[in-house]
């Protein structure tokens, strides 16, 4: 058995030796590690072991008969003797250590049991060193009891995913944690040295800039060899297995040892695989592996160990060979890995990443289009600046104009395909990523790939379904610069009057220059092939908007020519789609008016498209279908607002995490500012906030399907600092009121530009424009604050009324609903739409309609059913109430005000629900707000239980208000213990007149004397009753509308409902008419002076509304001019001043 | 702002009356724009959304002014509190009157949070009244007058001392009022109103 085994190791290691020093061996060594998993897999499918490691010691099968014969009957056995073994081992080590004096330092490390994962700056074994010292201790394998913290500096990517399980909660901490704490000579805490990657790993993209950019990020150099990439991950343990077993079969290793290595191998495995690393074990030979790399230098160390304590022998020189040379391969491996791109585990920190929106940019190529142009103008600037104002001179001398078009043809493909001219016939698409399964948008597809159906825009997975050979390639940004910048040196040379249209386009304007443009133009062509290696197509005509479309026919590699006299043949046909200017929008409008071509377009008349699509637009509707276009060549447009929005990869994990981007995403439009060299006054936050039931989008990362929120200020100097940007932008953030975590795309909009040069010069007109500004930007914010008031104004009475009695909004209102539950909710409102339960009815009703509508939207149109059913529930109630046959308590008390309501007209109805009705009789409690129900079943049943269990929770001078039966009704629901209490409170109480004082003297003569001069005393004031038994119409309807304004003993809700009663209604009836005026000038007589002590703004109410009325009706309009002078009178009496009634009313 | 809990009621409404004033106060000047927006910074006050005088001295002026009616309001001597805005040759363009009426023989403990609920209503509305008022012509002034219902007698306070008597001159002809919010609640009842020239009003 021995010479069997030793046979074996030395058959395979004599080669394998010179391998492990030689790491061009790669393929080979994995390959056989491929085979031997395989026959291992097919051998041992039993033993959950995975076949890497085990595979690279199992060569012959020889080998794993011999293993069935070592001493220990299984691995976990094995395990357990090893692992008792090296922590002898350590014990000794460690001891010796610290008598030797050689660093005998404090220990403390004492009861920190680390584990090393993976490659680590200082090494694993120096790491085992300072635990030594300093009394800690090293696990060489992962024990979730033993171990107390992992130490790593690095992390792939799958053990990341895996990390929950992997680490079971212990610290993952970067091996700093033990360098400082061994310099402080004090354990420090593991928190700040947390391994980055774990502080965050919730996914995000923003790493994949982050590793794109790797060659620039500033730890890209030193972590090179830290990199850990699959496929060689994949062979290192193998690597390492190998050169172990032929470190040992050089040596001639006893049975036993080798044995022992073989086992040990594999049981590194098994632990991994117990560590719930490998989930696969078939498919995921990379992920043991990451662990074993971890282990296998500490493998080195353990072994050297070993060798030396059990065979007395030192191998010390061999086994450091090894080690060493295993880190060589490694670190050969790893560092082109990191720039060949991919999956690299080179990744900041998630969330925190610092430089997601500068890598979001540096990888976009929408930025890159749209900030071409400052690069362009910096690059030219004689150009672009100097020629604007000769074109418009030579364009009056020379009547017939000629302008080139020049159009690279699909530039980013071109661009990045120019150096495989092998590819120049295949299909081939830029797009940032190639995964063939992903959602990233294909930016530009060649000509080949477009005939098969690729269009940009594309997720890359549907263009690999229409053309699975689809080349894909990345972005190339260098290469577009300089190609751009070829491009437009030829353009210069040739002509010297270039528009810039976008980096790959432009217009010239070859009026005055010598010989024929279509020669021009082929010269130009021809110049840029030879030059940038891509082609250009051109399309010459007389003006900018026709070269262009015969740009469109002379694509690809083409040049086309449209004569003046061309022109109308070629539009007629040209559907509408090819003009620019029309888009979607427009295209779908016109296509509804049955206009598919500019020939259709063209029979349209100029006024009924500018009618239609507005004057602007229907002008270059007209103009453009007749290929008539007055742009000059070189007009180039002032840029109107300046931005930067980040609509991908954005998941917030908390608020400071979205502070922090707003912040950097302040820093790039900053940037941009100053690069454009404008500051800006207007600045707008737009939002993209996940929509409540929108599901995650089908694009990886993208936003979805999202609410679009805007905001924005105006400040009265313009700026491009990025400290006034992050303030401003805080702010208007902080205006959204929005869980971050709903945020799917940020935009900051600066516009209202400036030079940022005027901006110096003319501080003085600066600030006095300022000052007028300031006053259109206070409106804005006014209004924008209007609507959040109001609703918060809804929130707050509808609150207010259920819970807090609070004073002068709603004096009086029944709750249909039991609200009671909310009364104790804060009044402290977010701006959150309150729960349709919790509005006030009263309120919802006395809104004007254009603002209910808006509420009805918000709300998406409940607000009008719950309308229509409260509507029905009070008047169930109120018919209810109505019969005379049940004691009847009604009362709904605020602030003094007692309605007291028993209705003759209505009794004979019967009660449409039989369910019990709730009145709630809220009472102002002077000692502290308190509402409580009493329940009068409609049968005549009492529950007693709610009745106020106390006196002090009734309002003794409410109480006093009430009329005789009633107060005698409630005295009698309370227990009669309480009886002598309630009569003597409420003598007691009542002549503290803690009620209002106009109510008090209202009620004191509504008790004296009830007459004509009393209209608005009781509850239902008296004019109720008399208004609903006259037999005028309107007077009826007033009568009506109090019950329905909530009974609220104010004349503006009641004038407010009745507003909308038809006109034919106001004056129906003649007779009467004098009796009508004379009580409704009473009416408002009395209510005048009822009110114009304390509340004009219900009297100002109140007579914008009668005024409105007056406006349809000739007897409120003689009620108004006779009651006006009153009015008047009364306010010079107490206020020294006349009422303006504002006509906007 | 510190709150003694032993105040009277008395007391402690006058304090959260000159609080709500002081910040009334300040939204009428910048409702009306006299000063650039960037002199105002957004804050909240009873859960609304309120502008607050940021220049030290605006800021100041307001809060003394407005902090040294206190014992006044308290005494139940002040009738109303005016923002007059003048035009260049000191005749008021515009007055923001607030009517107080503070009742003196509420002996009960004031609920702060009804008071508040009130209060804020005048806030909200203020904030969108601009459309009631003038715009104003340039190099106007404004100031913070109030109106007793007695002189008052020599103070003992310092902080009094900052109120001095004075004639501000008036319209010839009443003026035309434009209610914005009124609260009529126990103790307090406040009116805010606006104040202009009567059309009629003779020109200078």
């Amino acid at each position: 058995m021995s010479s069997d085994l030793s046979r074996s190791a030395n058959s395979s290691g004599g080669q394998r030796s010179k391998r492990s020093f030689n790491n061009n061996n790669n393929s080979t060594s994995s390959n056989r590690s491929n085979n031997s998993n395989d026959s291992n897999k097919k051998k041992k499918i039993s033993q959950k072991t995975l076949g890497v490691a085990w595979g690279a010691n199992s060569l012959s099968s020889s080998r794993s008969s011999s293993f069935r014969k070592s001493p220990f009957s299984d691995f976990g056995s094995y395990m357990v003797e090893k692992n008792r073994k090296l922590q002898n081992q350590f014990d000794v080590e460690a001891s010796t250590s610290s008598h030797c004096g050689l660093g005998s330092g404090k220990p403390i490390f004492h009861g920190v049991s680390i584990f090393v994962d993976g490659f680590t700056v200082p090494s694993n074994q120096e790491l085992r060193g300072y635990m030594l010292k300093h009394g800690g201790r090293l696990e060489n394998y992962f024990s979730r009891r033993r171990v107390t913290h992992i130490i790593c500096s690095n992390l792939p990517d799958c053990k990341i995913k895996n990390l929950r399980s992997f680490s079971g909660g212990l610290p993952v901490v970067k091996p700093t944690w033990i360098l400082d704490s061994v310099a402080a000579n004090k354990l420090l805490s593991w928190v700040p040295y947390q391994l980055d990657q774990l502080a965050n790993n919730q996914p995000k993209l923003s790493d994949f800039f982050a590793l794109k950019s790797s060659p620039q990020s500033q730890d890209a150099s030193p972590c090179a060899p830290v990199c850990q990439r699959n496929p060689e991950a994949e062979e290192s343990p193998f690597k390492c297995g190998t050169s172990i077993d032929a470190y040992l079969s050089d040596v001639g290793e006893s049975v036993e040892h080798s044995g022992l290595i073989s086992g040990e191998s594999d049981n590194l495995i098994n632990k991994n695989s117990n560590a719930s690393l490998v989930e696969e074990p078939a498919s995921s030979c990379g992920k043991p592996s990451e662990v074993t790399m971890a282990t296998p230098s500490n493998f080195d160390v353990e072994d050297e160990s070993s060798v030396r304590n059990e065979l007395q022998s030192s191998h010390y020189q061999p086994s450091a060979l090894v080690s060493s040379n295993f880190m060589y391969n490694h670190n050969m491996k790893g560092s082109p890995s990191s720039t060949v791109g991919g999956p690299s585990n080179q990744r900041h920190s998630t969330l925190e990443d610092p430089n997601f929106v500068e890598n979001y940019f540096k990888n976009s190529r929408l930025h890159f289009i749209g900030t071409w142009r400052n690069r362009y103008r910096k690059r030219f600037p004689s150009f672009s600046n100097g020629f604007k104002c000769t074109s418009s001179s030579i364009k009056a001398s020379a009547p017939k104009t000629a302008v080139i078009h020049v159009d690279m043809d699909c530039f980013f493909v071109s661009v990045v395909i120019r150096n495989h001219p092998e590819l120049q016939d295949k299909p081939v698409a830029v797009c940032h990523s190639d995964n063939p399964k992903g959602t990233a948008e294909i930016s530009s597809a060649n000509y080949p790939a477009r005939d098969y159906g690729v269009r940009a825009g594309m997720f890359v997975r549907d263009a690999k379904a229409l053309c699975s050979h689809l080349v894909i390639f990345p972005y190339n940004f260098e290469a577009y610069e300089e190609v751009a910048d070829q491009f437009y040196n030829i353009l210069h040379k040739h002509c010297n009057k270039v528009q810039a249209v976008s980096c790959d386009e432009a217009f010239l304007d070859v009026t005055d220059t010598e010989g024929d443009p279509q020669l021009l133009a082929s010269t130009i062509r021809k110049e840029i092939l030879e030059s940038t290696g891509c082609t250009a197509s051109a399309g010459i005509a007389e003006n900018m908007l026709m070269a262009r479309l015969a740009t469109r026919t002379a694509k690809p590699d083409g040049q086309f020519c449209i004569p003046p006299e061309g022109v109308d043949d070629y539009l007629s046909q040209l559907p509408i789609k090819a003009l620019p200017g029309i888009g979607h929008v427009l295209e779908e409008k016109l296509k509804k008016q049955n206009v598919w071509t500019c020939g259709q377009l063209r029979m349209i008349y100029k006024d009924s498209l500018q009618k239609d699509f507005g004057t602007k637009t229907g002008e270059m509707l007209w103009n453009y279908s007749r290929g008539v276009d007055s742009r000059l060549v070189g007009m180039i447009q002032e840029t109107k607002s300046i931005g930067a929005e980040v609509n991908w990869g954005v998941r917030f994990k908390d608020v400071k995490d979205c502070q922090n981007f707003l912040s950097n995403l302040c820093k790039e439009v900053s940037l941009r500012l100053q690069g454009c060299g404008v500051k800006g006054r207007t600045f707008t936050l737009k939002i993209k906030k996940r929509r409540k039931d929108a599901v995650e989008p089908v694009k990886y990362m993208g936003f979805g399907d999202c609410e679009n929120l805007s905001h924005s200020t105006t400040v009265p100097v313009a700026t491009d600092d990025v400290e006034v940007l992050q303030r401003i932008t805080k702010q208007l953030f902080g205006s959204f009121h929005l869980d971050v975590k709903e945020i799917r795309g940020v935009g900051l909009q600066v516009s209202r530009l400036e030079s940022a040069d005027n901006c110096k010069q003319g501080l003085e007109r600066n600030s006095l424009k300022s000052w007028l500004i300031s006053a259109s930007a206070s409106t804005e914010e006014a209004c924008s604050k209007y609507w959040t008031a109001k609703e918060r104004f809804n929130i707050g009475q509808g609150d207010g009324v259920s819970g807090q009695l609070c004073a002068n909004s709603v004096s009086l209102s029944i709750e249909m609903d039991n609200n009671m539950s909310d009364s104790e909710a804060c009044v402290n409102q977010v701006s959150e739409l309150p729960p349709l339960c919790h509005l006030d009815m009263g309120v919802l009703e006395s809104l004007p309609p254009e603002l209910f509508s808006e509420l009805n939207e918000i709300y998406g149109g409940k607000l009008v059913d719950l309308i229509a059913k409260n509507k029905g529930k009070s008047e169930s109630v109120r018919s209810s109430l109505s019969t005379h046959s049940h004691p009847q308590v009604e009362g709904a008390m605020n602030e003094g005000q007692a309605v007291f309501q028993s209705d003759p007209v209505l009794h004979n109805e019967i009660p449409v629900q039989n369910k019990h009705i709730y009145e709630e009789v809220q009472a102002v409690c002077v000692s502290g707000e308190e509402s409580y129900s009493v329940v009068i079943p409609a049968s005549g049943l009492v529950k007693t239980d709610l009745m106020p269990s106390s006196l002090s929770q009734v309002d003794g001078a409410v109480l006093q208000q009430l009329p005789e039966e009633l107060k005698a009704d409630i005295l009698e629901l309370l227990p009669a213990h309480r009886r002598q209490d309630v009569s003597s409170n409420v003598l007691s109480e009542v002549p503290l007149e803690s009620l209002g004082i106009k109510t008090t003297e209202n009620h004191s003569g509504s008790k004296d004397s009830i007459s004509d001069n009393d209209l608005w005393a009781g509850t239902p004031p008296q004019w109720v009753d008399k208004f609903k038994v006259s037999n005028f119409l309107i007077l009826n309807i007033l009568a009506e509308m109090y019950y329905e304004s909530g009974s609220t003993g104010n004349l503006s809700p009641i004038l407010q409902r009745a507003i909308s009663v038809p006109k034919h209604q106001l004056d129906a009836s003649r007779e009467g008419w004098d009796e009508a005026t004379h009580i409704l000038r009473e009416l408002l007589k009395q209510y005048i002076k009822l009110k114009i002590e304390f509340d004009i703004e219900e009297i100002y109410v109140c007579f914008c509304l009668l005024k409105r009325f007056a406006m349809k009706s000739e007897l409120f309009l003689h009620v108004y001019t006779d009651v006006f002078p009153y009015l008047q009178a009364s306010f010079g009496e107490n206020y020294g001043g006349n009422l303006h009634i504002s006509l906007k009313d | 702002m510190e709150r003694r809990d032993n105040q009277s009621p008395q007391g402690e409404t006058a304090r959260i009356l000159v609080e709500f004033l002081e910040v009334a106060i300040s939204s009428i000047v910048f409702l009306k724009g006299v000063y650039p927006a960037g002199a105002f910074e957004r804050r909240r006050y009873m859960n609304v959304v309120v502008q607050r005088a940021r220049h030290p001295q605006l800021k100041d002026y307001i809060h003394s002014a407005v902090s040294a009616l206190l014992p006044f309001i308290q005494k139940g001597l002040v009738e109303r509190v005016a923002v007059i805005f003048f035009n260049i040759d000191c005749i008021p363009v515009e007055r923001f009157v607030f009517k107080l009426t503070v009742n003196q023989c509420y002996g009960l403990k004031l609920e702060e949070a009804d008071l508040e609920f009130s209060l804020r209503s005048f806030l909200i509305k203020l904030s969108v009244s601009e459309s009631l008022t003038r715009v104003l012509p340039h190099d106007c002034r404004w100031e913070i007058t109030a109106y007793f219902r007695s002189l008052p007698e020599a103070s003992t306070s310092k902080d009094a001392e900052l109120w001095i008597p004075t004639d501000t001159r008036q319209w010839q002809q009443p003026p035309l009022l434009t209610p914005i919010k009124s609260m009529s609640s126990e103790p307090l009842c406040v009116q805010l109103y606006l104040e202009h020239p009567n059309s009629s009003e003779p020109k200078p």
